[in-house]
C-alpha cells in the first residue's frame, strides 16, 4: 500500500528522475511514517471520517487504466481520451515523454492491491436468496468498508467502462486492467465522468455497520449495499441512523448472518421501506450510491444487467427539486413524471444504460 | 372456504387504497395508488353480473382442431353477443359497450402460442364488430405485455390498416418500464424482492376508453387456472411473477386485487372468452399439442369472475378426465418447485401449490359472482 501511494503521489506534476531522487533522500522519513498511513488511520475512523479524509486528498479521484502497452500503442490511447495512466515502471518515461500522466507501478505492484470482482450478473445458484433475481458481482460494498483502500480489477473483455463508473461512484483508489479493446469504451467513461458537474458530497446512510472485519459483516455489507440498504460504517452505534447493526451483539447474533439475504431482509424490515433515503422500482439489477451535502444530492446508478432500461423509478426521502440527469451513451436524460411531495421526491429516468449520475438541489 | 371480505377506503388520502379482503395473515397488504375514480357502473361485473352466454360449435374447427373456421367463428360471436344483451341485431349488441369516440382496447393472450391463444378470427371479428359501431381502426388497440410473444402470434395479416398493435415491453426481460404508469400501481412485498410495485400499462390508464378481454380457456400451473381475471390483471401489469416463489404463489389475492385497479376495472366491459382450443396441463404455455384439448365454445359476458367460476369446472373436469391430479390439489407431495421440465413431462406434478381460489376472492373485491348457483349459463348450440 505505502509504495503505491507513494509512487502515485510523487508523479504529480514532477519529472520522472527528481521523483527517483525524491524518493531515495526521503525513505528513511516515510518508512518513519508507516505505521501512520492513510490506511492505519481510517482503520481507527468510521467510514465518513475516512471518506472525507480521502476526498480532501484527491477530490477529483479517476480510475486509473494499468496499460501494459508500448508506447506505439499512444496513438489508440490519445484517440480514446485516455491522458493518464499507470504502467510498468520501465515503461513509465517513454509514455511520460509522449504527454501522459503517468503512475508506474510493477505487476507486483498491482497485485498488492485488493483484487476486485468483474462487475456482471454471476450465476450463483448454491447461493440461498429470497427472490428470483440473479447474483450481481459488484464491489460498491468493499469501497465503503474501505475508503481508504487500494483496488485493481483485471477485467475481462467488455467490462472495462462499467468498472471505471463503478469505482467513480465510490470514489474508489482503483487501477483497472482492460482488454485492449474496451480502450475506447473506457476512454469515452472517463470523459463522461469528466463532463459531470462537480461533486463531492459525503454519502447518505440509512444504517451503521459496526465493522469487525469478519467475512461474515462483509457479505451483509454485500447484501446491503445489493438491494440499495444505505450504510456507513461506524465505530460505535450512531444515534443518527434508525438501524446499527454489530454483528455478535445480543439483536444480531453471528447465527443470523449465516443467511445474508435474509439477514438484509430483516434489516430491511427493521428499518421499513418508508424510511429508505433510496428506494428504485423497475429493476433490481440497478445499484446505487447516494451522496449529499444537505443543500444538493447526488445519485450514481449503475446498472449491471448488460442491458439498457428504460422509465426506472426512483425514491428518495426529501424534497429536491428537478435537477441534472446525465446517462453515459446518452448525455442528459429526462426526468420524468417528476413529483415532490413530503416525505419523498419521485422520477423517472427516460433512460439508461450502464451508468447513469443524478444531481439534485434540495427544495425546502 | 367462505372468507370475510371487506375493502377499506382510507379516506385521509384519497389517491392511496388499502385492499384487505381476507383475514389470513398469509393476504401481504396490498397500498393500491391511483388517481382514477370508478365510472358509475364499472365494466367489471358490469350489467351482466353472474350471466354467462357460453356458444358451442363442433364446426368452429377442423376434426384435428388445428384449423379455425372463421365463418363459424362469426356465428358464434353474433349469437353469444345477441343473446348476452336481448338485441335482435349483433350490431345493436356492440353498441350497447361502444360508440364511435371510443379508444378501444382489446386485451389478447399472446402467451400460449401457438396453439391457445386469442385466435385471429375472433380478434379479427371483433374488430369488425367495432369497427361496425363506429371506431375507427386508429382507435382501436391490441395489445400484450410482450413484444416477442405478440409477434410470434402474428396478428397483422388478419386485421384491418390502421389498427394499432401495442406491447408494454420488448421480452419479459425487466427492463423495460416507459410503457407502465408511474402513478397507478399496487404496492405489495411477497418474498423479499426490492421492486415492490406493479404498474398499469399506461396504454390502460390514460389513453383507452374501453377494453375488450379476450382469454383463452387454459390451465395455470400458479392460479389453478388462467381465464379473464388474470389475463385482465396480470396482462395490464408490471412486476408480477415475483408472486410465486419456491412452491408458493400469492396470486390468490393478486389477481383480483389487480383487476379491481381504476381505471382497469371500469374500462373493461366486455369478455369474450375463446375457448376454441384449451389447455388442460402445464398451461399457460402450449407449445405442442400435447395437453391442448378442445371445448369449441366462446363464452360471452360483462362478468369476469362468473366465466371463470365456469373455466374452473371446465379445466379440472379435463383433468379428471385424463387422470391428472385436481387444480385444487395442495398436497406437497405433488410439489417440485423449479422444475419446469417434471411438470410438463407429468400431470401429477405441480411446481407451484395452485391457487383456484383466486376466483373467489375477485368475487369477494365486487368483481363479480362466484357461487355457481347463483350463475346463469345460457348455453347455445351452432
Amino acid at each position: 500500500m505505502s509504495f503505491l501511494a507513494i509512487s502515485r503521489g510523487s508523479q504529480k506534476g514532477k519529472k520522472g528522475k527528481n521523483n527517483k531522487n525524491s524518493f531515495l533522500l526521503f525513505l528513511p522519513f516515510l518508512l518513519f511514517l508507516l505505521p501512520f498511513t492513510p490506511q492505519r488511520i481510517y482503520d481507527a475512523l468510521d467510514s465518513e471520517a475516512a471518506e472525507t479524509q480521502r476526498d480532501a486528498a484527491d477530490p477529483q479521484r479517476l480510475p486509473l487504466i494499468y496499460w501494459a502497452g508500448g508506447i506505439e500503442t499512444a496513438e489508440s490511447l490519445k484517440q480514446a481520451g485516455i491522458e493518464q495512466i499507470a504502467t510498468a515502471p520501465d515503461k513509465a518515461v517513454a509514455w511520460r515523454k509522449a504527454g501522459f500522466k503517468v503512475v508506474a507501478l510493477s505487476q507486483a505492484g498491482v497485485e498488492r492491491r485488493e483484487k476486485l470482482l468483474t462487475p456482471r450478473i454471476a450465476g450463483r445458484a448454491n447461493v440461498a436468496s429470497a427472490t428470483r433475481r440473479p447474483w450481481i458481482d459488484a464491489n460498491g460494498w468493499r469501497f465503503v468498508r474501505n475508503p481508504a483502500g487500494k483496488f485493481y480489477y483485471d477485467l475481462p473483455r467488455g467490462k472495462a467502462a462499467m468498472a471505471v463508473a463503478e469505482a467513480f461512484a465510490y470514489k474508489a483508489d482503483a487501477i483497472l486492467k482492460i482488454d485492449p479493446a474496451d480502450l475506447t469504451e473506457a476512454g469515452a467513461m472517463i470523459a463522461f465522468i469528466k463532463n459531470l458537474p462537480g461533486a463531492t458530497h459525503p454519502a447518505i446512510a440509512d444504517i451503521g455497520v459496526i465493522d469487525d472485519k469478519s467475512p461474515e459483516t462483509g457479505e451483509v455489507m454485500n447484501l446491503l449495499t445489493r438491494r440499495n440498504l444505505l450504510f456507513k460504517v461506524v465505530t460505535v452505534p450512531a444515534p443518527q441512523f434508525r438501524v446499527n447493526i454489530k454483528l455478535g451483539s445480543n439483536e444480531y447474533p453471528r447465527t443470523d448472518a449465516a443467511n445474508p439475504s435474509e439477514f438484509a431482509q430483516k434489516i430491511r424490515q427493521r428499518l421499513g421501506d418508508e424510511n429508505r433515503s433510496l428506494r428504485i422500482y423497475g429493476t433490481e439489477m440497478v445499484i446505487c450510491r447516494l451522496t449529499g451535502d444537505g443543500a444538493r444530492a447526488r445519485l450514481h446508478m449503475l446498472n449491471y444487467s448488460g442491458r439498457e432500461a428504460d422509465g426506472l423509478r426512483v425514491r428518495l426521502r426529501g424534497n429536491y427539486g428537478k435537477g441534472e440527469a446525465n446517462g453515459f451513451g446518452f448525455g442528459r436524460i429526462e426526468m420524468e413524471d417528476f413529483g415532490a411531495n413530503e416525505p419523498a421526491t419521485e422520477f423517472s429516468i427516460s433512460k439508461m444504460g450502464i451508468y447513469a449520475v443524478i444531481d439534485l438541489i434540495r427544495s425546502n | 372456504m367462505k372468507r370475510r371480505t371487506f375493502v377499506q377506503l382510507l379516506a385521509a388520502t384519497p389517491l392511496a387504497t388499502t385492499i384487505h379482503a381476507n383475514e389470513s395473515k398469509d393476504v401481504p397488504k396490498y397500498k393500491v395508488v391511483t388517481p382514477h375514480k370508478p365510472a358509475a357502473l364499472p365494466g367489471m361485473p358490469g350489467p351482466y353480473p353472474g350471466k354467462v352466454i357460453s356458444v358451442k360449435s363442433a364446426k368452429c374447427l377442423n376434426e384435428d382442431g388445428t384449423k379455425i373456421n372463421g365463418e363459424v367463428v362469426r356465428e358464434m360471436m353474433e349469437r353469444g353477443m345477441r343473446e348476452m344483451t336481448g338485441e335482435a341485431k349483433a350490431i345493436d349488441s356492440w353498441r350497447r359497450f361502444f360508440t364511435p369516440e371510443d379508444i378501444v382496447g382489446i386485451k389478447v393472450n399472446a402467451g400460449g402460442r401457438p396453439w391457445v391463444v386469442s385466435s385471429h378470427e375472433i380478434v379479427a371479428e371483433t374488430i369488425r364488430n367495432l369497427m361496425a359501431v363506429g371506431v375507427k381502426p386508429q382507435q382501436i388497440y391490441i395489445y400484450e405485455r410482450f413484444q416477442n410473444q405478440i409477434d410470434q402470434v402474428n396478428y397483422s395479416p388478419y386485421l384491418p390498416e390502421g389498427v394499432n398493435i401495442f406491447a408494454a415491453e420488448r421480452a419479459n426481460a425487466r427492463n423495460n418500464n416507459q410503457s407502465y404508469d408511474p402513478k397507478v400501481y399496487v404496492e405489495a412485498d411477497f418474498f423479499g424482492e426490492d421492486d415492490t410495485r406493479s404498474n398499469m400499462i399506461r396504454l390502460v390508464s390514460q389513453q383507452l376508453t374501453k377494453i375488450i378481454n379476450i382469454p383463452n380457456m387454459k390451465d395455470h400451473g400458479a392460479t389453478g387456472a388462467t381465464g379473464c381475471l388474470k389475463n385482465i390483471a396480470y396482462g395490464s401489469f408490471s412486476n408480477v411473477a415475483r408472486t410465486h416463489h419456491k412452491g408458493v404463489s400469492h396470486t390468490l389475492s393478486f389477481v383480483g386485487a389487480l383487476a379491481a385497479v381504476e381505471p382497469l376495472r371500469s374500462r373493461t366491459v366486455l369478455q369474450i372468452m375463446d375457448g376454441l382450443r384449451g389447455v388442460w396441463h402445464a398451461g399457460p404455455f402450449a407449445p405442442t399439442l400435447k395437453y391442448v384439448f378442445f371445448p369449441r365454445t366462446i363464452m360471452f359476458g360483462t362478468d369476469p369472475v362468473a366465466i371463470d367460476r365456469l373455466l374452473l369446472d371446465i379445466i379440472d373436469d379435463e383433468r379428471k378426465r385424463r387422470g391428472a391430479i385436481s387444480i385444487w390439489n395442495r398436497d406437497e407431495k405433488t410439489l417440485d418447485f423449479n422444475n419446469g421440465g417434471a411438470r410438463d413431462k407429468d400431470p401429477n406434478v405441480n411446481i407451484i401449490i395452485r391457487e383456484p381460489g383466486h376466483v373467489e376472492y375477485a368475487g369477494n373485491l365486487g368483481l363479480g359472482v362466484h357461487d355457481i348457483k347463483k350463475i346463469e349459463v345460457k348455453e347455445i348450440e351452432v
